[in-house]
């Protein structure tokens, strides 16, 4: 069945592009070995093959080619690095320009190991200066402040010197200055005193200080300086505030305490030596290493920059190769190993007008690979649905992919697209209306569409790239909405007389009733649209509201009918005699007996200008059918008219309950005669036959029950959906009553209130509030609300009269799709 | 009368419209239905939404009364 299908559109009209899915076929395809990975990858480049995983059983460990993929995995791996450091490094790689220029996996394979293995070398040698650097610079900082400590203690040192210089203290005064200032020195104990520097970090330095000073039992002096700048510390690479730290000890024990407690702080210690002479001298050498480690780390990081954009030229070429590679051997996990003949066997669905392009893809393949034997190409024959494929092209593929957003259609149904490219934007108008909007939404849009080619390269944001993506749509949005505008004749809320004077006139030359009883209907309608007389009128909203309340009615009893005869549509494309008659022909006789004829009579209402009330007609018309009209009588003999419809559509509901599943059964029976005693044999042989044959079982069950409760909720369904869902079409009529009210209060309130004050500011001011408001509120909002119940309107009530969308997408193997994914 | 002539303008301008899809649009197979079927349908629409803003208007129950002045 799956191939047998392209019977066209029931014979009734020549074949339409995207009404019905594309014929596809189960083929099977049997490559030698040699050329299974050739085979692959032009398959890939043509991109019209589903292949059906044949190992669904193994895991990926078990398969075939589980170690090329493994390599796979690796090369990715290795170019995940390269770009993490090329965009630490500021580097981007540049875009290919040349698509064909074919190269080596193996050669990739091996380039891409020695450059990963050369930047990790650079990395570390990077890594390794970079560190001594920061010592080095820390170890300089503590030479200039420790410096200043001893200088500053020696200076006021001497200065004490020559005070108490007839004291006669002990030698060692010089020597010891800092101590002098806290404590007269006992000639008798000359203790030999040791001190430490380093820097540690300030948020710990106070901890690190109380602790320095119970460890020892206060028997420690410690000064700290500030340093004003951050270091950078070098071993974690960070930024970090510290200070610089002298401890004065004595004692070894204090000394190894002092030094643990360093260490457990994460201070680093440097030497220092007290002779200004050693400090001076220590502080050129470390001036000098700076400088040189400097120009060392600058040529290493030069290196690497050259480095990675080496890389960064070939990157995209690998990256694509690697990321094909991988697919392709994914795919050549998909086919079966037949053992025995020493080829791979594929399954994939295919459509029917593809099949002269993989034979020649195939072929082609088999003489690239130079082997001895040529691919087998055939057609399989099952039951299984295939999945659906549409061709769509830029245009149309938006809106396929509003439709496949509810559902995907069932393989061959009639696909709701075909109407939806025309009726979606045109309800979103109806809801819209406005000339001055949709002029604003199509100069959006044709932004958009003229600089196609640049926006689909570049990435964009989620919101914009869904925008971009529903280009076409909003411009046939935009389009029907300018028209829309004109019919409702408003223009920002303006209406304009632009085909033709306003119909209406005072009664009299005075116009002294034009307030209280209104203006006369004197020249003829208003040929294009609403008359502009109505804007701003006392009368408008009746008017208007009852105009667009009935618009809605027969716009929704019109797409309903659609939806209806799209059901026919595939009655006959299946050939199912039962749906055309028991289903197709009671739903069409329910739904226009009914909401037909409320349409019908709307027109006839309007045609004649009588007063008869409509809502009174149709209710009365099921409460007491029998009651005489009166003056709600539209045409002669309504009442006879009346009770037949009733009659009909009361009829009708049986009629599409109870026969059909009654036929289904017999069909059922008769298609089955005289197979029940085949049942034993049949099992003995389904053993033998591949598994992937199909599915056996599922069509032949029959449930009556369950067919008669579907066909019973079906008939619920439609009978009350009748009216629910021409009562939703009624939001046709209140969307549109939103926007132009919201429309005209930014008119009135905002601009011509700005205008009266005769201010320039305020009018500036006024103009912008009125420009953020119209984009804000209603060209984003009203459009996306406006969009949101078009779309409701579509999926519910015109997609529920037919479609069915329980199918599955056709998802081909093609590269073209590896390029764009984000692993 | 008004109504009818109205009414086949919007018909010329159907089957002008379908034409010229015919001429432009004609890379796919010959007998593609689908442009002729989508002008159609557009067609349709919008003769639709004029022919019942038309019609509403032609006997009104309802007059424009206009509001105070102020």
């Amino acid at each position: 069945m799956a191939e047998t299908r392209g019977g066209g559109g029931g014979g009734c009209c020549p074949p339409m592009d995207l009404m019905r899915s594309e014929p596809m076929q189960l083929v099977q395809v049997i490559v030698p070995m040699e050329s299974a990975h050739l085979t692959v990858s032009y398959l890939g480049d043509l991109g019209l093959v589903q292949f059906k995983d044949l190992n669904s059983e193994k895991s990926p460990f078990q398969r075939t080619y589980a170690a090329q993929i493994k390599r796979c995995g690796e090369m990715a791996r290795k170019i995940r690095f390269f770009k993490d450091q090329m965009s630490k490094a500021g580097v981007s790689p540049k875009l290919i320009l040349d698509k064909d220029v074919d190269i080596d996996l193996d050669d990739v394979e091996s380039k891409l190991g020695e450059l990963e293995a050369e930047l990790v070398e650079i990395n570390a040698n990077n890594d390794k200066l970079q560190r001594s650097y920061n010592e080095l610079v820390e170890y300089k900082l503590v030479l200039e402040k420790a410096g200043e400590f001893f200088a500053s203690a020696h200076r006021s040192a001497t200065a004490q010197q020559s005070e108490i210089e007839s004291q006669q203290v002990g030698e060692d005064v010089l020597e010891t200055p800092l101590l002098q200032e806290e404590k007269s020195v006992d000639s008798t104990k000359q203790v030999k005193l040791g001190f430490l520097t380093g820097l540690v970090p300030r948020e710990k330095s106070m901890v690190f200080e109380r602790i320095l000073f119970r460890a020892t039992r206060g028997n420690i002096f410690i000064r700290q300086s500030v340093i004003e700048e951050s270091v950078v510390d070098p071993n974690s690479g960070e930024k970090a505030e510290k200070n610089v730290f002298v401890v004065f000890y004595s004692g070894e024990r204090a000394k190894s305490k002092i030094l643990k407690i360093c260490e457990a702080f994460g201070a680093n210690r440097y030497p220092f030596s007290e002779e200004l002479g050693r400090q001076a001298q220590m502080m050129t050498t470390v001036s000098g290493r700076l400088a040189e480690l400097k120009t060392t780390i600058s040529a290493g990081l030069d290196h690497r920059k050259i480095l990675l954009e080496t890389i960064g030229d070939k990157f995209e070429q690998w990256n694509l190769k690697v990321r094909k590679e991988k697919a392709i051997y994914h795919t050549l996990n998909m086919l079966s190993l037949d053992v025995t003949k020493k080829c791979l066997v594929g399954e994939g669905w295919s459509p029917l007008f593809a099949a002269p392009e993989i034979q020649e893809a195939l072929q082609r393949a088999a003489v690239d690979s130079n082997s001895q034997v040529g691919s087998i190409f055939q057609v399989l024959r099952t039951k299984e649905m295939p999945p659906t494929f549409f061709r769509t092209n830029k245009f149309t593929t938006a809106f396929q992919e509003i439709v496949d957003a509810y559902g995907v259609a069932k393989y061959q149904e009639a696909n709701p697209t075909v109407f939806t490219i025309v009726t979606f934007p045109f309800l979103f108008a109806v809801m819209f209306g406005d000339w001055g909007h949709g002029i604003c939404l199509l100069l959006a849009t044709m932004y958009l569409i003229l600089r196609e080619k640049t926006l689909s390269s570049q990435k964009l944001g989620d919101i914009m790239e869904m925008a971009f993506g529903g280009r076409y749509v909003i411009l046939m949005m935009s389009l029907f909405s300018i028209y829309t505008g004109l019919i409702y004749n408003e223009f920002f809320s303006i209406p304009y007389p632009l085909f033709a004077p306003s119909a209406y006139e005072c009664r009299d030359a005075s116009c002294s009733e034009a307030t209280t009883i209104g203006l006369i209907k004197t020249r003829d309608t208003y040929p294009f649209g609403v008359d502009p007389v109505w804007h701003g009128t006392r009368s408008e909203l009746p008017f208007l509201n009852s105009l667009k309340m009935k618009m809605s009615i027969l716009l929704g009893v019109a797409q309903m009918n659609l939806g209806i005869i799209m059901s026919f549509l595939n009655a006959k494309f299946f050939k199912s005699a039962v749906n055309v008659w028991f289903q197709f022909v009671p739903q069409m006789i329910f739904l226009n007996c009914l909401f037909g004829y409320l349409s019908v009579l709307i027109i006839i209402k309007w045609c004649t200008g009588s007063q008869a009330d409509l809502y009174h007609v149709m209710i009365y018309m099921f409460l007491s059918p029998m009651d005489d009209l009166g003056e709600n009588q539209l045409f002669p003999n309504q009442k006879t008219v009346q009770l037949t419809f009733l009659f009909l559509a009361l009829v009708s509901v049986p009629w599409m309950l109870l026969p059909k599943p009654f036929i289904l059964k017999k069909q059922h029976e008769a298609r089955h005669q005289g197979q029940s005693y085949a049942q034993l044999d049949e099992t003995d042989e389904s053993l033998q036959v591949e598994t992937n044959g199909g599915s056996h079982g599922h069509e032949e069950e029959f449930e009556f029950s369950e067919i008669f409760v579907h066909q019973l909720i079906h008939t619920i369904e439609f009978v009350l959906g009748a009216v629910s869902n021409t009562a939703s079409y009624l939001r046709l009529w209140a969307l549109s009553l939103a926007h132009s009210e919201l429309s005209s209060v930014f008119y009135e309130k905002v601009l011509l209130m700005a205008l009266g004050f005769n201010n320039i500011f305020i009018l500036i001011v006024g103009l912008l509030v009125f420009i953020f408001a119209t984009v804000g509120v209603l060209l984003v909002m009203e459009t996306l609300s406006a969009f949101l119940h078009a779309l409701r309107l579509h999926w519910v009530e015109y997609q529920n009269k037919f479609y069915e969308g329980d199918g599955y997408k056709f998802a081909p193997f093609t590269f073209t799709l590896v390029g764009n994914e984000d692993e | 009368m008004a109504f009818l002539v109205t009414s086949l303008i919007f018909a010329v301008v159907g089957i002008i419209a379908s034409v010229f899809t015919r001429i432009c649009f004609n890379q796919g197979p010959s007998t593609n239905l689908l442009h002729f079927t989508l002008v159609i349908t557009a067609t349709v629409c919008c003769w639709l939404m004029w022919a019942i803003v038309y019609i509403a208007q032609m006997k009104p129950l309802i007059v424009p009364i206009l509001s105070e002045v102020e």
